[in-house]
């Protein structure tokens, strides 16, 4: 399936590169990548470019088909895709531009305890999360909720378990959409998708999603560090992870029920995976209403993980979590579609945005953003790889304008899995990740070398590339110090 | 020809090869195949055969549809197909009774979770001495 993409790349400047829309029939608008010229090659070695420009194609599509530099091969959108579209346009909404993961985003807790204070009793810290808190396939959650509760979930997300205990008020300013979204509507959701999500609330997965400690190594924007509350020396707790069963079969069902959705509004596609419809037909608003109970469901799946981790910490170094200084820097999602306005041909419009593996990241000032957030921008998170760092960046003006408010959601993938286990043939993955300081636990067994981190690009190198387009900034430079996966 | 399956690669997900002399018998090393993806699955008690009966568009989509039917299985109640009765899979219908058993955590090695099939590479196509299918998963 290894295909070189040979259609047209030009280059735009030294941070982006065009797929122009007569490269194709069908094309509504550009595609526009974001990548160095080292990156770009990488983007060549695969189809993910040819998916920029099918999603070009879409019905209302506003200004550009995105990609991020993290961009690689997806199905329907590429992973790294942004698209918007206009509904009072025509324009569709497309499951395929959200993922089966609905809602897979990421939230970084900072704490005010010190590499010393963590690195001597790292692998019990470590041995204690992996067994406190559920992750592999099949691990049901340690919280259970009835279907009562588990609708109260999809319709109120974090708010919901945050008033039952499992969190802290303050971690609803701290979470994109305050991990509510208006408009979810459970009675969109299938019986099938509530009985795979029944008892996943509060599972981290398997796949890439993870829970890593973290120190924070360097402060790029000290003003914007100290408004999140990252200080250097500090350690942070990231997590990964989405709306499990729940939301994966939320996809497959609209999917499903949207194959001829097509035919019937005359939309000719070239990819069955971009099935799609009007925003403003009754399957479009049908899969908004689903979707967005499935994006609520993972904002709770991923406060009730903090929830797990403030426990485990507070027992573990015996003093309450609050002392700990265990505050949500921030939760955002990186794949959803979201209502949201843009300026258009000198108006505002309100925009269905597809971000499919892409960040939101609103600039200072955004009514959007929490107080705290107001003068410096939305925090972005961009977790790397388990060996090498993450970042967090801030979103800049210019996002607006060129990228719908959205920045890369992480490295990108470079090799494949079955690449990666036989790259880690009479390895050991483990012992190579302790060498670099890195304590892993993982329960699936190729877990740690199908994510070993040379199967994703240099997130340093990601990074630069929406740092120098002045997208977003890099305000803090994270590096893993233990990591558990599914 | 022999049914048979074969996984490739596929820069995030994986894919699914599978060959067999007839629609029907590509059910088989589809399922096997999709759980070779997920791990080394052993049955333990046998449980409640289920029947199958789907509709589509085209071959692709129905077998596309009847492993998305199989994940559901193993993903929402943890069991898995131990043999499939009665298959018929003609192009726009798809029926079979299957047998199944509750997997045995135990004894079963469990590698990855398969999110969803998708409709991403999807093909089913006539071959000398048969059919192949093509299908990728999401990880």
């Amino acid at each position: 399936m290894s295909q070189a993409y040979k259609g047209p790349l030009e280059r735009i400047d030294e941070t982006s590169w065009r797929i122009p829309k007569s490269a194709r029939p069908g094309m509504r608008v550009d595609g526009i990548i974001y990548a160095d010229d080292v990156l770009i090659e990488a983007v060549r070695q695969d189809q993910s470019p040819e998916q920029v420009a099918n999603v070009a194609t879409l019905p209302g599509i506003v200004k550009h088909s995105l990609a991020m530099p993290d961009i690689h091969w997806g199905y329907g959108f590429c992973i790294g895709g942004v698209a918007a579209t206009d509904p009072s346009q025509g324009g569709v909404i497309s499951p395929g531009g959200v993922g089966y993961d609905i809602n897979c985003g990421v939230r970084l807790l900072s704490t005010n305890l010190t590499l010393d204070d963590v690195q001597p009793r790292i692998e019990p810290l470590i041995e204690k999360l992996f067994k406190t808190v559920p992750c592999g396939v099949g691990r049901g959650g340690v919280i259970k909720f009835n279907s009562k509760e588990l609708r109260r979930i999809m319709a109120d997300g974090s708010h919901f378990v945050v008033d039952k205990g499992y969190g802290w008020k303050s971690d609803l300013d701290m979470t994109e959409a305050t991990g509510r979204i208006e408009g979810a509507d459970p009675d969109c959701v299938s019986k099938r998708a509530t009985e795979r999500g029944h008892d996943q609330c509060g599972t981290l997965g398997s796949g890439n999603h993870f829970l890593e400690i973290q120190v924070v190594e360097r402060i790029d924007d000290p003003v914007a560090a100290k408004a999140m509350g990252l200080v250097e020396g500090n350690v942070s707790v990231m997590i990964h992870s989405g709306s499990r069963g729940l939301g994966y079969q939320v996809c497959d069902d609209a999917i499903k029920e949207l194959r001829n959705a097509p035919r019937k509004y005359g939309i000719e596609l070239p990819d069955r995976q971009l099935v799609c419809a009007p925003v403003e037909s009754p399957e479009g608003r049908r899969y908004l209403g689903a979707m967005r109970s499935a994006a609520n469901y993972a904002w709770a799946n991923r406060q009730i993980m903090t929830y797990l981790v403030r426990k485990v910490f507070a027992e573990f170094f015996e003093t309450p979590a609050e002392r700990l200084g265990m505050s949500l820097v921030y939760d955002v999602a990186h794949n959803i579609a979201k209502m949201e306005k843009y300026e258009v041909d000198g108006k505002m419009t309100e925009l269905c945005v597809h971000r499919k593996g892409a960040t939101r990241a609103f600039p200072a000032g955004h009514p959007e953003l929490p107080d705290k957030y107001k003068s410096v921008g939305q925090p972005v998170l961009v977790p790397g790889d388990m060996g090498r760092a993450s970042f967090v960046m801030v979103g800049q003006p210019k996002a607006m304008d060129s990228t719908f408010g959205s920045c890369c959601h992480g490295a990108g993938r470079l090799m494949s899995r079955g690449a990666a286990i036989r790259a880690a043939k009479g390895r050991s993955i483990q012992q190579e990740l302790l060498d670099r300081g890195v304590v892993a636990r993982a329960r699936g067994r190729h877990g740690l070398d199908e994510e070993q981190p040379e199967a994703y690009k240099d997130v340093n190198q990601v990074v630069d590339v929406l740092h120098k387009a002045d997208i977003s900034r890099r305000v803090a430079k994270l590096r893993p110090v233990g990591v558990i996966k599914g | 020809m022999k049914p048979f399956f074969e996984l490739f690669d596929h820069t995030a997900d994986m894919g699914i090869r599978v060959r067999a002399a007839s629609l029907p018998e590509l059910l088989a090393p589809a399922g096997e195949g999709l759980y070779a993806v997920i791990g080394d699955l052993e049955p333990g008690q046998t449980a409640e055969p289920l029947t199958i009966d789907l509709t589509g568009d085209d071959a692709p989509v129905l077998l596309r549809d009847y492993l998305a039917e199989i994940l559901t299985l193993f993903d929402r109640d943890a069991r898995i197909v131990t043999s499939i009765e009665d298959a018929v899979f003609t192009e726009h219908r798809l029926t079979a009774t299957i047998q199944t058993a509750t997997l045995d955590a135990q004894r079963s090695d469990l590698h990855r979770e398969v999110k969803a099939v998708t409709y991403h590479g999807l093909d089913v196509r006539s071959i000398p001495g048969g059919f192949e299918a093509t299908l990728i998963v999401d990880i």
